[in-house]
Parts: structure tokens; C-alpha cells; sequence
């Protein structure tokens, strides 16, 4: 059966979807569909993001999976692996709009070969930083840093303000804020961050430890707030907003929070920088739309999946709300050519990776995780850095030796 | 031979409730954790190996030996506050009967609840503990109450453990006080015993029964502590305030490794059967 954009079967559709994700994209995503096929609507359940993978996984052992799930696109090969997803390459795979959908998506997606899934939205790291600040600090607005050495000394000149005002902000105890954020840092300097699998060596290269070296620096000079140290992902989203940080990583969702809470904020979007002057790269993080084995409709979770690529969503969904559209080809839209800092944000894309192991929650995500601990040690204690690495290598090379 | 069937017919829902709700998933977790399984795939049966990599996982340990030391920590503080309390409130009169309801109403408020709303008192940028110690002047910037040093975590935590469950055990003493018959307090008032000799020589050993029992549930309790350490420090700094029940969680549910975090509840569930039968020969040698 061909997909279309509408119905196959009627019926009400169940969907699975984290809680700590774009939930304003997907809920609009998911009532745009609704209101085309009434007939079919989408019954969304959110499930809480630190929740999702064993949630799902005990549907599974249960038998009790929805029709179709959003899925946390870094968690997609350990499903793959298991066999737990439905291959949809026959059904999707010629379609001409996989062709320009996000590549990190369709990576992890991917299986042997076989693709499990499409990407449901696309969320990609960047460098925001305050052009108050900026002008306040003496430096251009126009001109963010290109380059580590270059952000340490802008940051060094917005903090000089005094105040509550920080040049840079770190997220010091939350994982995947720091993948999101700090391992691009990592891989625009020539680094490799997790071991793909059994006898993959992880934090390869000199960048691990420029970087480490460079984040403990913005701690012992003070161009971090202390009460960061805390953070574990919780106020992340708000920091940037609250016009007391001069330079954060952070996501294209923050764009929209940004402004909705510091409407008079003047800031612009740089691409994140690695150790020399115009190396750059991006975390492209996001949501995958999978079809769990067991699921009653998969002919109307891939019309879903048409639905949601097809060039009216992309634009009149997506791109209307400022979001990143999940298809490059679609980038160049009315919506977007009225605000700049989306077409800054989007150029991420291009220079964006998806990490691939089937550990990564062991390795990278998780608060007990050998990433956090190597970080934290890093940022906030005096040990040898050379130590640091050695023991989260070891940590991590043997976790990925069980997968 | 009738009546010995008219007796199992009585006891045979309860029996059925046992056999279903302890029986069964007792069994099913020993089988458990005799196998590596993640729940999206097939278990696979490796004996004991979940148990040797429990002995040997250095975290295991980090987390069964803070385990350990928060209930140290913990228990003295209520069992001896909620008898303080009780032995303030357990007088009849309006004012103490107030004070008896606003101590235990925390005790109503789910435990995930209350951890969050710590968590929130604690925060180091939005708390209200931080804004009035500033404001106090006490201290001259905010505190990093959670997630940066083990102890100040820990202790923050206990404050709001203490908050939320010292009403249950100052409840029992509360009863157990009153329990005790007005002849005896009056005779030792008639023998001319002090207040602090009435305390430790009349109420103390009538009431050593609900103490023992009140500190088995604390003890249960404690070594139990997941939900408060789960929201207000997800095991941070550096999983030091990681509880066994957390590392349990941790391992069978983010991780996937079902039979593993069956053979770790195994040895929890031992070590609670140790500490309870202690308790029990402890409770007979009071009342021998």
C-alpha cells in the first residue's frame, strides 16, 4: 500500500513521546495531523524523558506498545540491535524526501542497513551569546568568537562588568547538557568522544584535553556562575534568558524560550568553536518517529511519517514556528528568511554529528556515567587531567565492551 | 479431615494474596537473577555471575556504604527527636494537640512530593533557604546545598527526611505514653521521682517496645531511600550519594540490566533480613 498524508485504516493512532523534549513542536506536529485526518487522530502520551528508555522497554516485555513513538534518536540503535523496531525500509526507503532528511537522524536510524525510523524533529547545538553584553563589554556584536582561545578572552571581558553578569556558562552536573554543548567543543578540535562498540577506543585526540583544560580555566577565572555547578538540567533552557550570561552553549529551542522571557535581549548565534580559528561543530540531537514491533497500525504510522516530510509540515509546522526543518532542502523558506537567527542556527546542521553506540546512556547520558565524573573532575578538582582521561577511557571502553 | 478443609477455605484468599503479590515475584526475581536479560531481549542464563559482578563493582559498595551511613546518620536523630517530641505533645490540651497535627501533617505529603519541594527550598539560585541566609547575612553568597559535596547533600537531605517522617515515629511514642496507666506515673510521683527520673526509669522501659519498633522502620526505611536522593541529587557529586535502591534503579531500568539489578535487590533484601532478625532478638531480650 503507497503512503499518503491521510488515513489508512480509521481509528484512533497511540504515540509515545518523551516529556523532556520539544513537546510545543510535537504537540503541534501531532494536532496538525489531527485536525487533516479526524478520523485517525493521534493520541499522544508523554512519558518522563529520564523515564523513556525502560518505559518503552517494558512495553515491550509486555506486549504493550503503542502504534508509534518519538523516540530520543541517540537510543534508536540499541532498539535496532535488539530487533524491537519495525524495518520500514521497503515501505520508506524510496521515498525522494529521505534524501535530504537530517543526516544525523537517518544515521542512527539506520541498522544493518535497514532503517527503523524518521526524524520527528531535530534539535542542534550552538553558540548563543548576548549582543548587550557584547556592546557593554566593548567587543562587536557583529564578530562572535571563531575560535576557544578567542571565547576565554571575550568571556574574560563581559565578566570584567561585575555584577551578576558572567562572561560563559557551563551546565556543571548535567550530562547531556555537556554533550550537547561541550562535546562539540571535543570534536571542532579534532577529538573523538564514545567507543562505538567492544574494542572502539573513546576520548581520542588532543581536544579532549585542550577542552578540559580550557573549561577548567573559565571555572578558575571566575567566568562561570558558581551556582552552575549544580545544574543538572533542570533551568538549563532558562539561563541564557535571564541576560546575566554572555556566551552558552545551548539548542535552537532556545531561540523561541529566549525571547518569550527577555523580550528586550538582543543576541545573535555563532556556530561552536574548537581550538583553532574557524573549526566548528554541532551536536544534532532530536527525535526519531518509530514503529514498535507489536504495533496494530504501522500503514498509518508511515503515512504519519510522509505527513510529517512532506513539504507543506515542513514549512507550515515547522519552519512557521522557528524550528529547524528536518529536511535540508526545506531550509530555504519565507519563515526563515524573516529571521536570521534561525538560518545562523541551521548552518549547524552542516557541520553537525550524531554520536552512534549502543551505550550511550551507559557512557554519556547518564548522572553516574563516566562522561559526567570525567567533566566534573575536570571543571571542579586540581587532578591531572592526563589521570581524569585515563580513568573515563578505561570506564568507558569497558562498558562498551558489554554491548 | 472436614475441618482442616473449612479452615484452608478461610485462609485461602490471604493465602492466594501471599502466593501471587510475595511468593511468585520473590521466586521470579531469584530466577532473574540468574540471567542477563534487558528486557528487549531474550534472557540468557549465567548463574551467579550477577552476583560475583555485584561483590567486585567498586560502585556496588560506594552505594551499599553510604546506604549504610545515612541510616546511621538518620536513625538516632528520629527515633530521639520523635520521642522528644512526643514526650512534649503526649499531655492532652489544645495547644499540644495542635502541635501533635502540624508535626505529622508532612507525614500525609507523598515522599516524592516533599523531595521536591526540598529541592526547590535547596535550589542554589531560586531557594528560599539561600535568599534568607543572604538576607540574614549569614552567608555571602548562595549555599551549593546539592549534588557538589557529599556531606552537605546529605545533610540537607536528612533535614528534609526529618521534616516529612518524624511525625510517624513521635505518633507511636505519643500512644505508646499514653498506654501507660495513670497508677504507674503516680506512684513514682508518690515515691517523689523527678520528671527526668519518671522519663528514664518509668516511661522509658514501658514504652521500649514501640522504640524497638519505630527503629525497625526507620532502619527499613533508610536503607531503602531512593525517591528523596533520586529527585534532590540523582546520586551527585560523583555518585557519592548514590543509595543501593538508586544503583538498583539504575542498572534495571536506565540501563536495561534487569537480572543484574535482581541479584543486587537480593543481597538489599538480605541485608534487611540481617538487620531485622537482629531487631527482633533484640526486641525478645527486652521483653524477657
Amino acid at each position: 500500500m503507497p503512503a499518503t498524508t491521510g488515513c489508512a485504516a480509521d481509528g484512533e493512532l497511540t504515540m509515545w513521546e518523551r516529556s523532556g523534549g520539544n513537546k510545543d513542536m510535537v504537540d503541534m506536529l501531532v494536532a496538525a495531523w489531527n485536525a487533516k485526518n479526524p478520523r485517525c487522530a493521534v493520541k499522544l502520551t508523554y512519558i518522563p524523558h529520564t523515564e523513556m528508555v525502560g518505559k518503552i522497554a517494558q512495553g515491550i516485555a509486555s506486549g504493550q506498545v503503542p502504534d508509534l513513538m518519538g523516540m530520543d534518536l541517540i537510543y534508536a540503535p540499541q532498539f535496532e540491535k535488539a530487533g524491537q523496531l519495525v524495518d520500514l525500509t521497503d515501505r520508506v526507503g524510496a521515498w525522494p524526501e529521505l534524501a535530504t532528511a537530517s543526516k544525523g537522524h537517518i544515521t542512527v536510524a539506520t541498522y544493518d542497513q535497514r532503517l527503523y525510523g524518521v526524524p520527528l524533529y531535530a534539535d542542534v547545538s550552538a553558540l548563543f551569546y548576548n549582543k548587550d553584553l557584547f556592546k557593554r563589554a566593548g567587543l562587536d556584536p557583529a564578530k562572535p568568537p571563531t575560535s576557544l582561545p578567542e571565547l576565554r578572552a571575550y568571556a574574560d571581558k563581559i565578566t570584567a562588568l561585575g555584577g551578576d553578569v558572567k562572561g560563559y556558562y557551563l551546565p556543571g552536573n548535567c550530562a547531556g547538557c555537556n554533550i550537547f554543548t561541550v562535546g562539540p567543543l571535543m570534536w571542532a578540535s579534532g577529538a573523538k568522544i564514545e567507543a562505538a562498540g567492544p574494542g572502539d577506543e573513546p576520548l581520542v585526540g588532543d581536544g579532549v584535553k585542550q577542552v578540559l583544560q580550557f573549561e577548567r580555566d573559565m571555572v578558575a577565572a571566575g567566568n562561570v556562575h558558581d551556582g552552575d555547578r549544580t545544574e543538572n538540567g533542570e533551568t538549563f533552557h532558562l539561563q541564557f534568558g535571564s541576560g546575566k550570561v554572555g556566551m552558552m552553549g545551548t539548542g535552537n529551542f532556545n531561540i523561541t524560550l529566549a525571547r518569550q522571557q527577555n523580550p528586550g535581549m538582543d543576541f545573535g548565534i555563532a556556530l561552536l568553536p574548537g581550538m583553532t580559528a574557524g573549526s566548528s561543530a554541532s551536536f544534532i540531537g532530536g527525535d526519531l518517529v518509530v514503529v514498535p514491533k507489536g504495533s496494530k497500525r504501522v500503514n498509518d504510522a508511515v503515512n504519519f511519517m510522509k505527513f510529517l516530510l512532506s513539504d507543506e509540515v515542513q514549512v507550515e509546522v515547522y519552519a512557521k514556528a522557528l524550528n529547524l526543518t528536518t529536511r535540508s532542502d526545506m531550509v530555504d523558506n519565507r519563515y526563515f528568511k524573516a529571521e536570521p537567527l534561525v538560518q545562523d542556527v541551521a548552518k549547524a546542521l552542516l557541520v553537525g554529528r550524531t554520536p552512534y553506540t549502543l551505550t550511550f546512556f551507559e557512557q554519556i547520558n547518564s548522572p553516574q556515567g563516566p562522561w559526567l565524573k570525567m567533566l566534573q573532575r575536570a571543571y571542579y578538582t586540581g587532578d591531572d587531567l592526563d589521570t581524569v582521561i585515563a580513568d573515563a577511557k578505561k570506564e568507558m571502553s569497558a562498558i562498551a565492551a558489554k554491548s | 479431615m472436614r475441618h482442616r478443609w473449612t479452615g484452608l477455605a478461610y485462609v485461602a484468599p490471604a493465602l492466594a494474596f501471599v502466593l501471587v503479590f510475595t511468593v511468585y515475584p520473590l521466586g521470579r526475581m531469584i530466577w532473574l537473577s540468574l540471567h542477563e536479560w534487558s528486557l528487549i531481549a531474550e534472557p540468557h542464563f549465567i548463574g551467579l555471575e550477577n552476583f560475583r559482578t555485584a561483590f567486585s563493582d567498586r560502585q556496588f559498595w560506594v552505594s551499599f556504604l553510604f546506604t549504610l551511613e545515612y541510616t546511621a546518620l538518620i536513625t538516632p536523630v528520629l527515633i530521639v527527636g520523635g520521642y522528644l517530641l512526643a514526650l512534649l505533645t503526649a499531655s492532652a490540651s489544645r495547644v499540644r494537640a495542635i502541635a501533635r497535627t502540624i508535626i505529622f501533617v508532612p507525614v500525609v505529603i507523598g515522599l516524592g512530593v516533599s523531595s521536591l519541594l526540598w529541592y526547590w527550598l535547596f535550589s542554589t539560585d531560586f531557594g528560599v533557604i539561600n535568599r534568607i541566609l543572604l538576607d540574614l547575612g549569614v552567608v555571602d553568597q548562595p549555599v551549593l546545598w546539592l549534588g557538589v559535596d557529599a556531606g552537605t547533600s546529605n545533610s540537607a537531605i536528612s533535614v528534609s527526611v526529618v521534616w516529612k517522617v518524624i511525625g510517624f515515629g513521635m505518633i507511636l511514642f505519643v500512644g505508646a505514653i499514653q498506654a501507660i496507666p495513670t497508677e504507674i506515673t503516680e506512684a513514682s510521683l508518690v515515691d517523689g521521682a523527678g520528671y527526668l527520673q519518671r522519663v528514664g526509669r518509668v516511661i522509658l522501659p514501658l514504652t521500649m517496645r514501640t522504640v524497638l519498633l519505630v527503629t525497625l522502620v526507620s532502619v527499613i526505611g533508610s536503607l531503602l531511600a531512593f525517591d528523596q536522593f533520586y529527585i534532590m541529587t540523582a546520586g551527585q557529586p560523583q555518585n557519592e550519594t548514590a543509595t543501593s535502591v538508586f544503583f538498583v534503579y539504575l542498572n534495571s531500568f536506565p540501563y536495561l540490566k534487569l537480572g543484574y539489578g535482581a541479584a543486587l535487590s537480593l543481597i538489599l533484601a538480605a541485608t534487611i533480613l540481617a538487620f531485622t532478625v537482629v531487631q527482633l532478638v533484640l526486641t525478645r531480650r527486652s521483653e524477657a
